[in-house]
């Protein structure tokens, strides 16, 4: 049995009273909070190590432990997503460096197409668009309802036998619905297309089964699951990593550049090690195989209906409120641990929601993203207009928030809108 | 060194309050295509809001909460007044 309030003792972030104030934090969509298991391992690496690690660099006592304990890392994470292989995993910095490595590194050519949806955040998108635009290549849209669902007929209409990719969020991290991710790499499948997923919002929250999925490429941004920032995973299937091109190149990533008769015959290493230019974040590494096993130690079953506990709270709650707009889906069902709102005047901003609970209340200061999330074509789809300041406040929870934490919202959320009538 | 941009989304706040004083945070928000030329950063206005609050750091712009949302209106302008 878990027991959450001890985990959430495992967050110091939230131990603290900022300039008075209780924290409440609702922006894990956007990053989460870090365990201390993972800044412990992380201040490990600076204070008994700070070498270099990677294939063969540095052989001397602290590389070596470098290098052991980083590819440990590496088969943390493929046994947290139950990849087949540690070497389908390669370190990146975000589930954005995955997405523009997987665009710009499997071949295409100008008879193929593209296809994605309106509802993919722009590192889903714009990776791929720029990339058909080079190439030349059909670039398809498969538009997501204005509740953020998926009609499959709408792929099997996108997808034919010239798609070469698709790439499509799992989890949307502005409505929170989860994609039928199973069904629609079928019918890719059934046209020879490689499927790219962006798992940012999924992974850290339920559990990931990429082999199961039978995905080409998923993506992850691991500080958004409890590693530390700017540490992301991209997976891939072995056989079409040894294809791939790479996106970067320089050291760590060759066996041999030969220079013989005036010409350079760089020999590249297999994958992961090709996909991994230059000295890396060893200590982010390490941090993230903290994270996953920290993750593993609770359980992503747990996690996953732990969330879906404080979810079915959160939204009932938000449901009951008359002056709130829900984006999306209001259905719990398939539904990550996020709710997207904005308030229903013509004269306050959403800006105003994520300030006022930042700034205005007695006790707390609640934590919350306002914007468009970075997904302007579906706030467009729906008649949100982004050019104009439109937009959304996200309340987006984590293991570490509390059915309490979720009342003091509700109270909030009511307040706000009796003040603004 | 900053790199500049913050400087000008607090010139692009300030533009916006000498054309419409006091302002509510969606009028800012409406008005930035006004000054593109100082208004800038992602659409949903994330970082006027940053240079917005930053005025009130400042002690230029006052920021209170009313009906309306916030409301935000400049005090002292620095350019006038010195």
């Amino acid at each position: 049995m878990v027991v959450w309030h001890r985990i959430r003792k495992d967050f110091p972030v939230l131990d603290q009273l900022y300039e008075g104030k209780i924290l409440i934090y609702f922006d894990s969509a956007c990053m989460s909070l870090k365990p201390k298991q993972v800044w412990e391992t992380i201040e490990y690496y600076y204070r008994y190590l700070s070498a270099c690690g990677g294939a063969g660099r540095s052989t001397h006592s602290l590389g070596t432990e470098t290098s052991l304990l980083a590819e440990e890392a590496r088969d943390k994470v493929a046994k947290f997503i139950n990849a087949k292989d540690s070497r389908e995993i390669i370190w990146t910095r975000n589930a954005t460096e995955g997405l523009n490595i997987a665009a710009n590194s499997i071949s295409i050519t100008k008879n193929q197409n593209i296809v994605t949806t309106s509802l993919e955040h722009h590192s889903g998108m714009l990776p791929f668009y720029e990339r058909a635009k080079k190439v030349g290549s059909e670039f398809r849209i498969v538009n997501a309802s204005k509740d953020g669902r998926f009609d499959l007929s709408d792929f099997e209409k996108k997808i034919d036998d010239n798609t070469r990719i698709v790439s499509l969020v799992h989890a949307s991290n502005v409505t929170g619905t989860i994609a039928p991710l199973k069904e629609i790499i079928e019918i890719a499948h059934e046209h020879n297309a490689l499927v790219i997923s962006d798992e940012a919002q999924y992974a850290p929250h339920a559990p990931l089964d990429v082999k199961k999925l039978d995905v080409d490429i998923a993506v992850l941004s691991m500080h958004k699951a409890c590693g530390p920032s700017g540490m992301g995973v991209l997976y891939g299937k072995y056989d079409l990593l040894e294809e791939m091109d790479m996106f970067f190149v320089g050291g760590d990533v060759i066996e041999d550049v030969v220079y013989k008769d005036g010409k350079i015959i760089p020999k590249y290493l297999p994958p992961p090690h090709k996909f991994e230019a230059g000295l890396q974040n060893y200590a982010g590494m390490m941090g993230v195989g903290a994270a996953v096993d920290y993750l593993m130690n609770i359980g992503m079953e747990e996690v996953h209906n732990r969330e879906q506990s404080l979810l079915r709270k959160l939204l009932r709650g938000m449901l009951d409120l008359e002056g709130i707009e829900i984006i999306g889906s209001t259905e719990l069902k398939n539904r990550a641990a996020l709710v997207s709102f904005r308030p229903k005047s013509d004269v306050v901003s959403h800006n105003d929601v994520s300030m006022y609970m930042n700034d205005m209340l007695p006790q707390h200061r609640i934590m919350m993203r306002a914007g468009n999330h970075c997904v302007h074509p579906f706030a467009y789809s729906i008649g949100m207009n982004p050019g104009k300041g439109e937009g959304s406040v996200r309340a987006s929870l984590y293991i570490y928030n509390t059915f309490d934490e979720i009342e003091v919202f509700l109270g909030a959320l009511e307040d706000f809108l009796r003040t603004i009538g | 060194m900053s790199s500049g941009f913050e400087e000008k989304n607090i010139d692009c706040v300030l533009a916006i309050l000498r054309k419409k004083n006091p302002a509510s945070t969606k009028e800012i928000l409406a008005l930035r295509d006004l000054f593109p030329e100082l208004c800038s950063g992602c659409a949903s206005g994330g970082d006027v809001i940053l240079a917005g609050k930053k005025l009130v750091e400042k002690g230029i712009v006052e920021r209170k909460w009313t009906s309306s949302g916030f409301l935000w209106e400049l005090v002292y302008d620095p350019e006038t007044e010195g």
